[in-house]
Parts: structure tokens; sequence; C-alpha cells
């Protein structure tokens, strides 16, 4: 079995997509860092808008800029990890070497979460660059504990490797690259952010796996929406770990007996 | 034990019945032509040979086991499908790699088998830039990692110029009959494997047509004398009398076999009839396999 990760991580690092999807996360993340400064501390027709970066709710809220992006494109890279191999039809020698399929999706699932995880350390790596001395030029002070900066990031870390199985779920399914590809941005981008931004919709959006993922990173600012009410952080774990269940055995099913023609 | 077993193989793609109850053997140490016209199920058979495609009935086993029960596949069997499986954005090194890497072959694997098919040029050239030919290629080479003693190959002569498929030509019969490996190899052109293989199943939808070897096919019924002559209708007779079967094909011309030209000559004599034309049949490979495969 570690041979297979090992060859599946392979597949990934051999060709270019991870690199490119990887420089378009921090390139985003980037932008809506910059707008976290650029809008810090402005008001939003006098309700509560960005905290001034001299405020740990703040930092908290930066912090969490890059949750959503890593979701979208793991999300995509788990989609286009499972349907490349229908695409350019490599399914065919990774089932020959390794008849029994069901150790291939396995393999696939757990370097899906090892890439996943790869991002969202990157992810993390480039905020703390970014945000740190941001705090630190405008005065303010870097409290880990009062910013829940470990929560976050165990939340983004966990949350952002588990997109990855979806995405290969989701490419299992439907096999068409572009239909994939489309699928995880339409509900990374706007399904789940209409069910997990807007108040009188988030008591079905806590469900999905962004409000449980939102639960994990236990954000609970107001920019403006009011507050938003998640589950637990153990209960969004429970929630993102059984939707990783179920596309697992999703992409499991439509696999293992398929013909291959 | 036989290289490879298919017993009664049954296929249907929803209403289409792909492979209609095939059955035939591959022994170590030869080459053995899957032939038929496109759309006879020779794909649908070696793909179910290979665990990719689920028979409804039957068996196909490989070593005496069905392929998805091998616990190291590759260095049991080599297998070319289709020439255009590879990612076109990795390296051919690094696609033969990674499948070493799967099987838990050495890496170095990968460099020996380009060497082999003549890819060592290319072996970090992206497969985008490959022509179909060196695609082949590396399917081969992807085959030969584990060397196997059985291959599987499904039309490898595709995309090959003349100098590549007589490359291949002698490449599968020093497998065969250097290496003992047992060699299946499917293709639709006959000619491209009719001066390689030692015997020939033919498959014409879904149903085994022949299978025997390669000599057996050619002299299929027999030798056919041709002979020409003004009394096509008294030699008739007195070949018939002799023993030989007689078919007049037009004036003049009969087709008779189990006589060989010497007996024909001699009734010929006997009867005092001028011959003009006393010639032994060549039955062509080509014809044989059009006349067994059409109109089934």
């Amino acid at each position: 079995m570690t041979n297979l990760v090992k060859a599946e991580l392979q597949k990934l690092f051999t060709t270019r997509l991870w690199w490119i999807l990887l420089i378009v996360l921090l390139l985003l993340t980037g932008v809506f860092l910059a707008f976290f400064i650029g809008f810090a501390g402005v008001e939003n027709n006098g309700a509560a808008g960005i905290p001034a970066t001299d405020d740990p709710k703040w930092a908290q809220l930066a912090w969490t800029t890059g949750a959503q992006m890593s979701w979208i494109m793991v999300m995509i890279l788990g989609v286009i990890m499972m349907t490349s191999e229908f695409r350019y039809q490599t399914i065919t020698g990774t089932f020959l070497t390794t008849p029994r399929r069901s150790q291939v999706i396995v393999a696939k699932l757990v370097s899906g979460l090892v890439v996943g995880a790869l991002y969202a350390l990157a992810v993390l790596v480039f905020q703390a660059l970014v945000v740190i001395p941001t705090v630190l030029i405008s005065g303010g002070e870097l409290s880990l504990a009062e910013s829940r900066i470990p929560q976050i990031s165990l939340g983004i870390l966990v949350s952002t490797a588990l997109y990855a199985v979806f995405g290969i779920g989701l490419g299992a399914l439907v096999r068409n690259q572009i239909a994939g590809i489309v699928g995880a941005i339409v509900w990374t981008y706007i399904i789940e952010s209409i069910f997990t931004a807007i108040p009188a919709l988030q008591g079905v959006g806590k469900w999905l796996p962004g409000g449980a993922s939102n639960a994990l990173m236990s954000i609970d600012i107001d920019t403006g929406l009011g507050v938003p009410h998640w589950l637990p952080a153990w209960g969004g774990a429970l929630v993102l770990v059984g939707y990783g269940l179920l596309f697992a055995a999703v992409a499991s099913a439509t696999t293992v007996r398929r013909d291959i023609t | 034990m036989t290289a490879i077993e298919i017993k009664n193989l049954v296929k249907s793609f929803g209403a289409v019945k792909a492979v209609d109850d095939v059955s035939f053997s591959v022994e170590a140490g030869s080459v053995t032509g899957f032939l038929g016209p496109n759309g006879a199920g020779k794909t649908t058979t070696l793909r179910s040979l290979l665990g990719l495609v689920t028979p409804d009935s039957g068996e196909a086993l490989v070593n005496g086991r069905p392929y998805t029960s091998l616990a190291a596949p590759l260095t049991e069997v080599g297998a070319v499908l289709e020439a255009t499986s590879f990612h076109p954005g990795r390296t051919a090194r690094n696609h033969l790699r990674i499948m070493c890497t799967a099987a838990g072959l050495p890496a170095k694997r990968a460099d020996e088998a380009l060497d082999q098919v003549g890819l060592a040029d290319a072996a970090n050239k992206r497969v985008l830039g490959f022509s179909l030919g060196m695609r082949q290629r590396l399917a081969l080479a992807s085959a030969l990692l584990g060397s196997p003693k059985v291959y599987i190959l499904d039309e490898p002569a595709n995309g090959l110029d003349p100098a590549g498929i007589e490359w291949l030509r002698g490449f599968l019969r020093h497998l065969a009959h250097d290496d003992g490996a047992a060699v299946l190899v499917s293709s639709h052109v006959l000619s491209e494997v009719e001066q390689t293989v030692d015997n020939v199943v033919i498959i014409a939808k879904g149903r085994l047509v022949r299978q025997g070897s390669l000599a057996e096919l050619t002299t299929n019924g027999g030798e056919v004398i041709r002979v020409r002559t003004v009394k096509a209708a008294e030699l008739a007779p007195a070949l018939e009398a002799a023993g030989a079967q007689v078919e007049s094909v037009d004036d003049g011309v009969l087709r008779v076999r189990g006589l060989d030209t010497e007996a024909i000559g001699q009734v010929a004599l006997d009867q005092r009839i001028v011959l003009t034309e006393v010639a032994q049949e060549r039955s062509d490979l080509q014809k044989v396999f059009l006349e067994l495969t059409e109109g089934r």
C-alpha cells in the first residue's frame, strides 16, 4: 500500500498541475489578504465591518483568508487526480499494475489527504508571513490564543485535506474532467458560500462541508451579516469525516466493478 | 501449464454480444495471432483476460489464474492495450517509473525497458511530442518492466512504420522463441502478423471461426491443383474415378483436390488428353482470412 500511495504522489508531481494550482491558490489568498488589510477598520454603513488590524479579531479573520480558496483548489486537484486517469486512459495501466481496484482508490484517497494537507500548510505559512508583520507594524499584539490561531490552523489543515477526498469522490462519480471541475467550483464557491454566508440559510449550511469546516475553525466574527451559528467544533469534525467517508464510498462504488473499455 | 486459457467466454454490452462462447489457449514458446476484422471482439476478449472487463460467463486465465488474483501481475503478464493511454504532460521515463513504484519494481527497470524498445533518447521527453509509433514502443516498454513470460498485445503494430513493424516482428519472435514466452498478439491486418505467428486464432462477430497452426490454416482442406485443358468435360470424370474431388471453375479450368500434379498428369496421359496448365494453387492466407471472416 505504501508503494501505491508513493505511485499516486509520483503521478501528481510528474505533471505541472500541482504547482500551477498552488501558485493560483497563493495568489488568490494574497489578493484576499490585501483586501482585508485595505478595508481593515472601515465601518460598513455604521455597522461593524472588518476589524482594525491591531484588533485580535482581525488576525483571526485574516488567518481564515485562504480557507475557502484552499478548499476549492484542493477539490479541483482531487477531481483532476481521478478524472485525468479516465481522460488520458491511464486508468488502464493503473489497473493492469494493480488489478485490485479498491487498493488503487484507497491509495488515491490517502495521497489526496497528504497533498491537501501540504497545500494547507503552504497557505498557512504564506498567511503567517503576511499577517504577523501586518499586526506588529500596526502596533497590535499577536495573541495566538485570543485570535484562535492554533484552532483555525488545524481546522484549515483538516478541512482542506478532506476536500481532496471530496474531489476524488466527485471525479470518480462524473469521470468527465470539465464537468467535475465546474461541479467543484459551483459547489464550493457558490452553493456553499450562499448557504454559509446568509444567516437564514445557515440552518442548512452548517451541515454542509463548508459550514462544518467553519465550525472546525470556530469562526464567530460578525462581518455585517450577523454572528453565524455553527455546530460545535467536534460536531463539525464529525460531519466532515462523514462526508469524507461518503465520498470515499462513492469513489470506490463507482470504480471497483465498472468495465474499463 | 497453459499460459493463456480462455474457456467459453461470453460478454455482452447491452444488446450487443461482443464475445460469444470463445475458447482457445496459448502455450509458452509460441506466438499466437489473434485475428479478426474490426469489431470482432478481439479487444473485449483481451480486456477480459486482463481483468479490465468482467465477462458475463466463462473464464479467462493467465498462468491458470484470473488476472485480478495475480499477486505481482507485471512480473507475470506484459500487456499493450492502447498506444494512447499516457498523460501527455508526463515524460516517458516518469510514466514507467510510476508503474515500477506501484509494482514494487526497481526504478532502473524503467531505463532498461526504454533501452530495449529503442526509446532511450526520448526518456526525458514529454509524451505530448511522441509519434504514434513512439507511443507504441513506450506501451511495449511498459509491458517489459516486470520481465514477464506472458505477453498480451492488442494491435501493437498500429502506427508503426514498415521498419517499426519489422522490428516488432523480430522482437516478438525473440520473446517467444528465445525467451520461451507465450505471446498473444491481435491484429485486423493479417499481413502484419503473417510472418511472425506460429498459431492463429480467428474470430468474427464475437465467435471463434478457426484456430490452429499457420500451416494448418493455409492448407485448409488440402492442396488444390489447378488444371487447364480443352477437354475438361472428359478429364473431370477420369480424375474422379482416380479418387480426386473435382470442381469445374470455368471453361476448361478444373480445381482438383486429392491428387498431386504427377498423378493428374498420369490420368491425362492415360486418357490422351492434352493439359495446357497444371499448377499448385497458392492458398493465400489473406484469402483464407477473408473467406473465414466474411458473411458471419
